[in-house]
């Protein structure tokens, strides 16, 4: 069966999601948004998927890869503009073609999570906080094996690190390679993506943290959407770009440095005689100005 | 920056950023002025653009210099929303007293 997906892109009420990458691959309790609904698709029988990305397509199909992981043949088409469902029919799904999955699950324009019609994504940053905690029971799916409810309303990643003295509060997310640290307090009403971090004695409730973030210690994150530097209150729609990394930065790594080329002595040498490939030698990346040195390792 | 003393109250204004740049300026000036013994001290950031941690560590030393002072209000006069979320980052805003006029 077939589908077609087509990818938010540009939702002026919600900037900062989209800072570093299109709407379509925002972080979502671990997932993004067109993750979970390729899953939810393929639940319902689609083999075949279609996205229609207008912004930053690249990066979508880099999120994407070729839909194995689903079991589904996917498709990454981009487009100048996003179309709306009707026009997405007219130039994509030939009249009358068998093999679509039936309404409303031919073309979906990816504007809410599946099942969750009424809880719009990107209409204000408080609807999208609002979706995400509706969304929270569900996107723990049999395919998720990496985060498990360790007590009713409390996911936590498994291989995340909670201190035994932080306190976590229902309902709230803590995402795979997170580090709660002591004397924190995560929650009520808290999502903490991957790989982040809480550092002592920090407050986050009734908020959402992006992947790779950094909650300084005893900083408190309320009614706040967090990624990066940026600090977003949801409920004022006020942003900051907070300047103190100590207080909340990423965690991130810059893109790596193009590789040196080996010098043609030594472990090199003996490699390139054996015929060894050479790129397999690391490259570091300098370190980020301002990330605490004691940032576990991710 | 403008500090008046109306008698009681001590006010400072025009301050259109406090981070490392002017911190210390801001510090040794306002507390200058504190042995005049006022009993408000009102700082107005309605002008301010701009708070690093220097220049909350510019307020927090003026809230332990009244702190020994019994009785002495320090208020915060305007500041604007992302100044706000950074005294709310860092739990500031329950020391001092935040006022919108």
């Amino acid at each position: 069966m077939k589908t077609l997906l087509i990818c938010p892109a540009i939702r002026r009420a919600v900037p900062q999601l989209a800072e570093d990458g299109p709407l379509a691959a925002a972080p979502i309790l671990g997932e993004c948004i067109v993750s979970h609904w390729i899953e939810h698709l393929a639940a319902l029988g689609a083999s075949r998927v279609q996205v229609v990305a207008a912004d930053r397509a690249e990066q979508v199909r880099a999120v994407l890869g070729d839909g194995a992981r689903w079991g589904v043949q996917l498709e990454v088409i981009a487009a100048n503009v996003e179309p709306t469902v009707a026009e997405a029919a007219v130039r994509y799904r030939p009249a009358d073609e068998p093999g679509w999955l039936p309404a409303p699950h031919d073309i979906v324009l990816m504007n809410h999570l599946p099942g969750c019609p009424n809880l719009p994504l990107f209409e204000s940053y408080t609807s999208w906080f609002a979706a995400l905690l509706a969304w929270m029971p569900r996107a723990l799916t049999p395919a998720r094996v990496r985060v498990s409810e360790v007590r009713p309303g409390i996911w936590v990643g498994r291989r995340a690190h909670i201190s035994p003295t932080a306190k976590l509060i229902a309902p709230c997310w803590i995402g795979d390679q997170v580090f709660v640290e002591p004397g924190a307090i995560v929650g009520p009403g808290a999502i903490v993506e991957d790989r982040s971090v809480v550092d002592g004695e920090a407050r986050v409730a009734h908020s959402w943290i992006g992947p790779d973030t950094f909650v300084g210690p005893m900083t408190s994150v309320a009614t706040s959407l967090a990624w990066g530097s940026n600090l977003t209150n949801w409920r004022s729609d006020s942003s900051l770009r907070v300047p103190d990394p100590f207080l909340l930065c990423s965690l991130a790594r810059p893109p790596t440095a193009p590789a040196i080329e080996p010098l043609d002595h030594g472990a090199g040498a003996s490699a390139r005689a054996a015929g060894a490939p050479l790129n397999w030698i690391p490259t570091w990346p300098a370190p980020t100005p301002g990330v605490p040195e004691s940032t576990p390792p991710s | 920056m403008k500090i008046e003393n109306l008698g009681q109250c001590l006010s400072i204004s025009d301050i259109p950023e406090l981070t490392a740049v002017n911190s210390a300026h801001f510090r040794d000036e306002v507390h200058a002025v504190l042995p005049g013994s006022p009993s408000v001290i009102e700082i107005d950031l309605s002008q301010t653009r701009f708070v690093d941690s220097s220049g909350l560590g510019a307020l927090f030393a003026l809230y332990r210099a009244t702190a020994q002072r019994n009785g002495v209000v320090l208020r915060l006069l305007n500041p604007r929303p992302e100044i706000q979320q950074l005294l709310e980052l860092t739990q500031m805003q329950q020391l001092f007293e935040i006022v919108q006029r």
